[in-house]
């Protein structure tokens, strides 16, 4: 029985998690490794926002605001000495949990487009409150300053180290959600996404359950912005805004959401698309800069949502259906 | 993040001990408006030694909204609901979900993206207790209590003879079935009480034979069945107690050949004039 094994490994995502961590040894250069460790990260975003966004069908827009206060939280303390970098860490990912959990209580009693306005005022409310709360923060120009991560007596320095220590994150929150989804709480997520009246009538405590999904999925995005920080060594507010937030609402479209794994797909082949954009029509495009890519994710999205609505993952289940199909006719027709 | 091992439906002790003696249901002048339209007038409602009771009136007479005042999906204007000896009044329907009232839905209501399997394993919801941190980390706990739901949900799927369907997608089954998996979601519930509204509704005549012996079968298990129908000849078959509602308020009750004679339930289906 499978059920009975702790970790239920898929051989696909064994073989995944060897060849990333063979990449480095393989790659001599760091640029495919430094791209990697952004996949990673925004990877644990995308992960924990898509399952909220398309296994809950809560339609959050604040996880930016839970990235940026991760890495906030995790780099003021760094900087001015008040707890060792992997306590603040912790001390991030408690601070969010909180948070997330007070204004969930309130927040998540609003439905679908209410919910989104109300988180998306969140997102430019802590975004400003960054910009302008400069003694702590540092204001516009960013926080500087913040010292590399260092556990016990050793520091994370080289590139590589945050190349094991992102993906070790991102497969942990990949490994966490898809259990999480399989089992008892997942089914009853799905199960009020399709119908809270039914959902009520077989005994699930709803707005208890969002509000767990809610922090879950906002104490990922704060573990990762506080290992973004540490990474960077500097935060400023511009980063976990609007740009931030249609990055990942590309990924979560491009990848597609009925899988868990979806959003992590889409963010490995929007980096890296974009790599080869900037690579290639730097020729052409001198000016390639945020605008310019903003419009490249805009036509992204608008392309997937008409012909691709299931995204990558919806994509490639169909073609395997159809696949199913013809090699059962070939055989019948044996 | 609440600890893997605490339920998730603690024991809720809003409207005291359950008691033993006394009627397993009593309402008692039940009221229920929709922004001025009267939608149940005082209605009074006891079960006790019936095993199968149906609730009948014409289309608008306030059925549904009967299950749905009973079973907390609305709160009551007035009147009291008590269950098993305690107040069930107003609270919210998962608690009362927990006391042993099961319900079915007119349009089956069922998760569309959930196999007929994983529908009828959302029955047995408040029956593990499995959270956040325990399925997340595969704890031994949830992964031995997730093979115990998916044994009893199967359990379930075969009592309403659905085994051979249970990895199928609810979306492409037949209604007959959907409304069948409807009540397989319902028996993981374990009620004492189970409201079925409109089950014979777009069923063919040998299905509607097949779901009397089913529901005979759930009395006979000691479930006490209530059933909201407008298949006349299924109701008079298999009703213990008929009751008929019409515009909101009860106009008559008894033994199902009393109330197929009783002159105000002819004119309220038939209209003023027969």
């Amino acid at each position: 029985m499978r059920a009975e094994r702790f970790l239920q490994l898929n051989p696909f995502w064994v073989a995944v998690a060897i060849a990333l961590f063979l990449l480095p040894l393989v790659t001599g250069g760091s640029y495919i490794i430094s791209v990697m460790i952004f996949v990673a990260i925004y990877g644990v975003l995308a992960l924990s926002m898509g399952a909220l966004l398309e296994q809950a069908g809560l339609f959050s827009l604040a996880h930016p605001s839970w990235f940026g206060l991760g890495a906030y939280v995790a780099g003021i303390l760094a900087v001015r000495d008040i707890a060792p970098p992997w306590l603040g860490i912790i001390i991030a990912a408690v601070f969010v949990g909180i948070v997330s959990y007070l204004l969930g209580v309130g927040l998540l009693r609003l439905q679908g487009y209410y919910l989104a306005c109300a988180t998306f005022a969140l997102l430019l409310v802590v975004s400003i409150i960054l910009g302008q709360w400069g003694e702590v923060t540092g204001g516009h120009e960013g926080l500087m300053g913040i010292p590399p991560l260092s556990i016990g007596g050793f520091e994370f320095s080289e590139n590589i180290h945050y190349y094991y220590l992102s993906w070790a994150l991102c497969l942990l929150c990949l490994w966490f959600l898809t259990n999480v989804m399989a089992g008892r709480t997942g089914r009853a997520i799905k199960s009020f996404r399709d119908s809270e009246v039914a959902s009520q009538s077989v005994g699930v405590n709803i707005p208890r359950l969002k509000l767990q999904i809610f922090v879950l999925t906002a104490v990922m995005a704060s573990l990762a912005g506080s290992v973004y920080c540490f990474y960077i060594r500097f935060t400023m507010p511009d980063i976990f805004t609007l740009t931030l937030l249609i990055e990942l609402l590309t990924m979560i479209v491009l990848g597609g959401g009925k899988k868990v794994y979806g959003p992590l797909l889409g963010c490995l082949v929007v980096f890296w698309l974009r790599e080869f954009i900037h690579m290639y029509l730097g020729d052409i495009l001198p000016v390639l800069t945020a605008e310019v890519d903003a419009i490249f994710f805009g036509v992204i999205i608008i392309v997937i949502l008409i012909y691709m609505p299931g995204g990558l993952t919806g994509w490639m289940e169909q073609a395997g259906n159809w696949g199913k199909k013809f090699y059962a006719g070939a055989r019948k027709n044996k | 993040m609440r600890a893997p091992g605490k339920t998730n439906n603690a024991q809720d002790t809003r409207g005291g001990p359950p008691g033993t003696d006394g009627p397993l249901l009593a309402v008692s002048e039940l009221s229920k408006d929709f922004g001025g339209i009267q939608a149940l007038t005082k209605v009074d409602f006891r079960l006790e030694d019936e095993r199968i009771v149906s609730i009948i009136g014409p289309n608008g007479a306030g059925k549904t909204t009967f299950i749905n005042v009973i079973t907390g999906r609305y709160a009551p204007k007035e009147g009291s609901v008590r269950f098993q000896g305690r107040d069930i009044t107003g609270l919210p329907a998962h608690v009362i979900a927990t006391r042993g009232i099961a319900r079915t839905f007119q349009l089956e209501e069922l998760f569309p993206t959930l196999s007929a399997l994983e529908n009828a394993m959302m029955g047995c919801h408040t029956k593990s207790r499995a959270g956040v941190l325990a399925t997340g980390f595969r704890l031994k706990s949830a992964r031995r209590e997730e093979k115990e739901v998916a044994e009893k949900a199967l359990k379930n799927l075969g009592r309403v003879g659905l085994e051979h369907r249970a990895h199928e997608s609810v979306a492409n089954l037949p209604l007959g079935e959907r409304k069948l998996v409807g009540i397989a979601r319902a028996l993981g519930l374990e009620p004492s009480l189970l409201f079925l509204d409109e089950p014979a509704g777009g069923l063919a005549a040998h299905e509607v034979d097949k779901l009397s012996e089913l529901i005979y079968g759930l009395a006979d298990r000691n479930i006490k069945v209530a059933i909201v129908e407008h298949n006349m000849p299924f109701v008079m078959k298999i009703s213990d107690r008929v009751t008929v509602l019409d515009k909101g308020a009860k106009i008559a009750e008894g033994l199902p050949d009393d109330v197929r004679n009783n002159e105000d339930v002819i004119r309220s289906y038939l209209g003023e004039d027969a």
